[in-house]
């Protein structure tokens, strides 16, 4: 079908929802001439957009090409340069999120915005009128049920709707912000919003959620709202928008309908270079000396009885979302305090902190890139060197600005990290540059033992995707032992050796990656039969 | 290796555009320093801007100076520390007490930073070990040390000929240059604020402090020892306002168990001013020197001005309010 799939190991891409012509719809939203400059500095050039009634519309583009901008602008929550809407065919002003949220227009923002302190039935249903007797008693059980409602049709069940939002793990708290922009809308009469904007709202999804929540986009679809989607899984895309819009460099470079194109030719458009492989073999064996060996580790989340991981070896954790596995290299690496557990690095026995990992070579890229992994309020350089600071300073005392900023530069361009350079805050960047950033950390040193990486490719855009992946291979090759999580199924199948995997918190089972099938993966997962699964709804 | 072609773009630098908004919200807090300067100035042609009344500002701002500096160093963890006034009292009657049993000066200012080190070590370990916030533990330990220094004094000065003539004239001293003389207080504040800008900025200690003050959960996972470092920056608040009770002490060659008290509100204003002038709204040494230097520079212009002593505090602290809201006015809808 196309020069990416022809050599991957995996993905069909399925063409489902564009048998038919999706032009008939009428112009629900157009955008045009929309600029924003940041500092001076251009983001989104004289953009133009429009959204047809029932049609889902795919935003495609590199990390920094401009996605988010665009969605900021019309969610009112950055101020344009320039920009001309069209609700309707009528002019329309989005100058705040309340005028954005009156007009129809409902929100899945990449990178978390929740309110901690509230509870997840209140972030649900934040900015709208909860329910309450004589308008001022909230009543909070029918908040509860309705969010509890909300959460299911995403088939969420796990998560406690009076729960405080800051109990959440980051990746709940993501399904609570995706079920927020499904929050007003009322199935029963059909009552639904005019357009729905989602910003990779499947990156922390994994298989059968996203299942669910094209679900719901199709059902929106069939009742004659747009959806602005983007996401940087080209199998998704294809799944299920009518047309993609492709963006470059802060310019509009393209719309196709999807029926029409393939992803040589949208990976063409966004980047400008073809891709040849997507997952690079592996071109060394796993050595003989085990690495990593655990046994018998426990902390408040996980139980994992014993797994080893032997030199150059990749080894993948698989699971649903809550399944335990950011958990478990939590607990590995002491993030997370572990109640027992014997930890055997290269033979020897640690008890691990993060400091203490960092410091014997093991590098840990946390889940969420912006409250775990960077310090957004300072540099690029400081962020990519804080955890090897010791070996990038003179003698281990002293700030070395040359040396820093050397290292982050060449770092940076190895992951593909757009920026203007090491001093810019990190704050600035795109999403997926922030993710870049967080990744690069792991390369700062020279000796590698032992990498840790959820999610390392959340949010990266399809080229640098591969350079990550290229790198990852190198550093194996290199004799480090990697763990691996990641809701990316092909991901996990076209990388890794062998996986792990886990559910409600344990460690249940072990397979090597060789044979296996996104689905078979994906049952493992369930610790069901897929047509179980799909009789009874996921839990 | 088979590495995956290559072709065309690389990732794009960009040079970033100078902007009025960006400047004025960096520089508009030196801007005003600069303005209320020129205005006691005009006011004041022949005694404002001479040497000697500057040389006489730096020494009233010193003891301030070395509070606001290393009250910086917590605040930058993102942390504060309302003991250091009373502590500076403490340590004032510390050494009075010393002086009184016929303990030489070495001692008193030995025993005195102890007793600053000891202080910070206390809140250090109740914050960030125990886990109780840094409002609620300084508070405390602030009416521990206060009750401590009138408990030891007796609610009584200790002044006069207990107090050794050496210490006594080190703080009214100062280094002999032709015809002007640079006070001792100057130069010990001089040296406290090169000592924490150099810690801050330039060592391995000071990154992982300000990354500690901007995500502490994200520098954790990166390696940082984040519960250490932020007790061991208790311990320079605390080295701080002992040094900065015993210049108040030999200044005024007498102890008393209030004497101090007033640092702390002044200091934290002064890192809040500085505050103002970075991007980030981090606090930074070299900014809380130009809030030291207006705080000082206004209570020394409106003494000029013969205004009254109490509506300089109401002007000063109308100053603060304004030069924060303005940043962070300036700061917004962007
Ligand atoms: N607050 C900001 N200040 C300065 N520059 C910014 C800011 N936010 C974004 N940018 C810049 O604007 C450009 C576009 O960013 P945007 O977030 O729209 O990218 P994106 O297409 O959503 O990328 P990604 O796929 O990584 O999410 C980037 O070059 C980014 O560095
Ligand atoms: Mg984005």
């Amino acid at each position: 079908m196309n020069s990416l799939s022809a050599v991957s190991s995996g993905p069909v891409y399925t063409t489902m929802t564009t048998a038919v012509d999706p032009s008939p719809g009428t112009v629900l939203l157009a955008v045009r001439h929309a600029s924003k400059s940041y500092n001076g500095v251009p983001a989104l050039t004289d953009a133009s957009l429009e959204l047809r009634a029932g049609e889902v519309h795919a935003l495609m583009g590199e990390n920094g090409a401009g996605k988010s901008t665009l969605i900021k602008l019309l969610a009112g929550v950055l101020a344009p340069d320039r920009i001309e809407v069209e609700i309707q065919g009528r002019p329309a002003t989005l100058h705040s999120p309340q005028a954005a949220y009156g007009h129809g227009l409902r929100f899945i923002h990449q990178e978390l915005n929740i309110v901690p302190q509230l509870s997840v039935a209140e972030n649900v249903f934040l900015g709208q009128r909860y329910p309450a007797w004589f308008g001022t008693l909230v009543r909070w059980r029918t908040l509860n049920r309705r969010a509890r409602d909300v959460l299911a049709m995403l088939g969420v069940h796990h998560i406690d709707p009076s729960e405080r939002m800051a109990r959440l793990s980051p990746g709940d708290q993501m399904l609570v912000s995706i079920a927020r922009a499904f929050a007003g809308d009322d199935s029963d009469n059909g009552s639904r919003a005019l357009v729905y904007v989602m910003d990779e709202p499947t990156a922390a999804l994994t298989g059968h959620e996203v299942d669910l929540l094209f679900e719901v986009i199709n059902g929106l679809k069939a009742r004659g709202s747009a959806v602005l989607y983007v996401s940087h899984r080209m199998e998704e895309i294809f799944r299920i928008s009518d047309r993609i819009t492709v963006m470059r460099d802060g310019r509009v470079v393209g719309t196709r309908h999807a029926a029409d194109t393939h992803p040589g030719e949208l990976i063409r458009l966004m980047t400008g270079r073809t891709l040849q492989q997507v997952y690079p073999p592996r071109q060394t064996p796993v050595g003989e000396r085990m690495r990593l060996t655990v046994r018998n580790l426990r902390s408040h989340a996980v139980r994992a009885d014993a797994f080893d991981l032997r030199e150059g070896e990749i080894v993948g954790v698989a699971g649903l979302n809550g399944s335990g596995r950011t958990e478990l290299l939590r607990a590995l690496v002491g993030a997370d305090r572990r109640l027992s557990g014997e930890i055997l690095l290269d033979g020897r026995r640690v008890s691990l902190t993060p400091a203490m990992a960092w410091r014997n070579g093991v590098a840990f890229v946390p889940e969420e890139r912006r409250s775990q992994g960077l310090v957004l309020s300072r540099s690029v350089a400081d962020n990519i060197t804080l955890p090897g600071l010791a070996w990038l300073s003179r003698g281990g005392m002293l700030i070395d600005r040359g040396l820093e900023r050397r290292t982050s530069r060449s770092l940076g361009d190895t992951v593909q990290l757009k920026m203007i350079g090491p001093d810019q805050t990190v704050r600035e960047l795109s999403g997926g540059n922030q993710q870049k950033a967080v990744f690069a950390r792991a390369l700062t040193r020279t000796t590698r033992v032992l990498l840790l990486l959820d999610e390392p490719t959340r949010g990266v855009d399809v080229g640098a995707k591969v350079d990550l992946y290229r790198l990852i291979r190198e550093l194996s090759g290199q004799g480090a032992a990697i763990l691996m999580v990641s809701s990316d199924l092909p991901e996990l199948i076209g990388m890794t050796d062998r996986i792990l995997i886990m559910r409600q918190g344990v460690l249940v089972d072990e397979v090597p990656t060789a044979g296996l099938t996104e689905e078979s993966l994906l049952s493992l997962c369930y610790g069901e039969t897929a047509h179980e699964r799909s009789t009874d709804g996921g839990r | 290796m088979s590495v995956p072609q290559t072709v065309g773009v690389r990732p794009a630098r960009k040079r970033r555009a100078f902007s009025v908004a960006r400047w004025l919200r960096t520089f508009g807090t030196l801007i005003g320093f600069l303005i209320i300067v020129a205005i006691f100035w005009q006011q004041r042609p022949t005694t404002f801007m001479t040497v000697t009344n500057w040389l006489n500002i730096t020494q009233q701002v010193s003891i301030l100076g070395v509070v606001a500096f290393t009250m910086t160093v917590v605040m930058v963890v993102g942390d504060f520390d309302l003991s250091v006034g009373t502590m500076a009292s403490l340590v004032g009657i510390i050494a009075g007490t010393l002086f009184q049993n016929e303990q030489p000066v070495a001692v008193a200012v030995v025993a005195g930073l102890l007793a600053g080190a000891l202080g910070g070590l206390i809140n250090g370990f109740l914050v960030s070990y125990v886990g109780i916030s840094a409002f609620v533990t300084t508070l405390g330990t602030m009416t521990i040390f206060g009750g401590l220094a009138l408990y030891i004094s007796g609610g009584t000065t200790i002044f006069g000929r207990v107090i050794p003539e050496a210490f006594g004239n080190f703080g009214r001293e100062g280094l002999v240059l032709g015809s002007i003389t640079i006070p001792n207080l100057t130069l010990l504040a001089l040296a406290v604020l090169v000592l924490t800008w150099f810690i801050l900025e330039q060592t391995v200690f000071g990154r992982r402090l300000y990354a500690i003050g901007g995500n502490r959960e994200a520098s954790r996972l990166a390696g940082v020892r984040v519960r250490f470092l932020r007790l061991l920056a208790f311990v320079v608040s605390g080295l701080g306002a002992a040094a900065a009770g015993l210049m108040l002490a030999s200044r005024l060659a007498s102890a008393n168990p209030k004497q101090g008290d007033g640092l702390m509100l002044n200091a934290i204003a002064a890192v809040f001013l500085g505050m103002t002038m970075s991007e980030e709204g981090e606090p930074h040494v070299l900014g809380t020197l130009v809030g030291v230097l207006i705080l000082g520079v206004l209570a020394n212009g409106l003494t000029q001005l013969n205004i009254d002593s109490y509506i300089q505090q109401i002007l000063t602290g109308g100053i603060i309010i304004l030069a924060v809201t303005l940043s962070s006015l300036s700061r917004r809808g962007q």
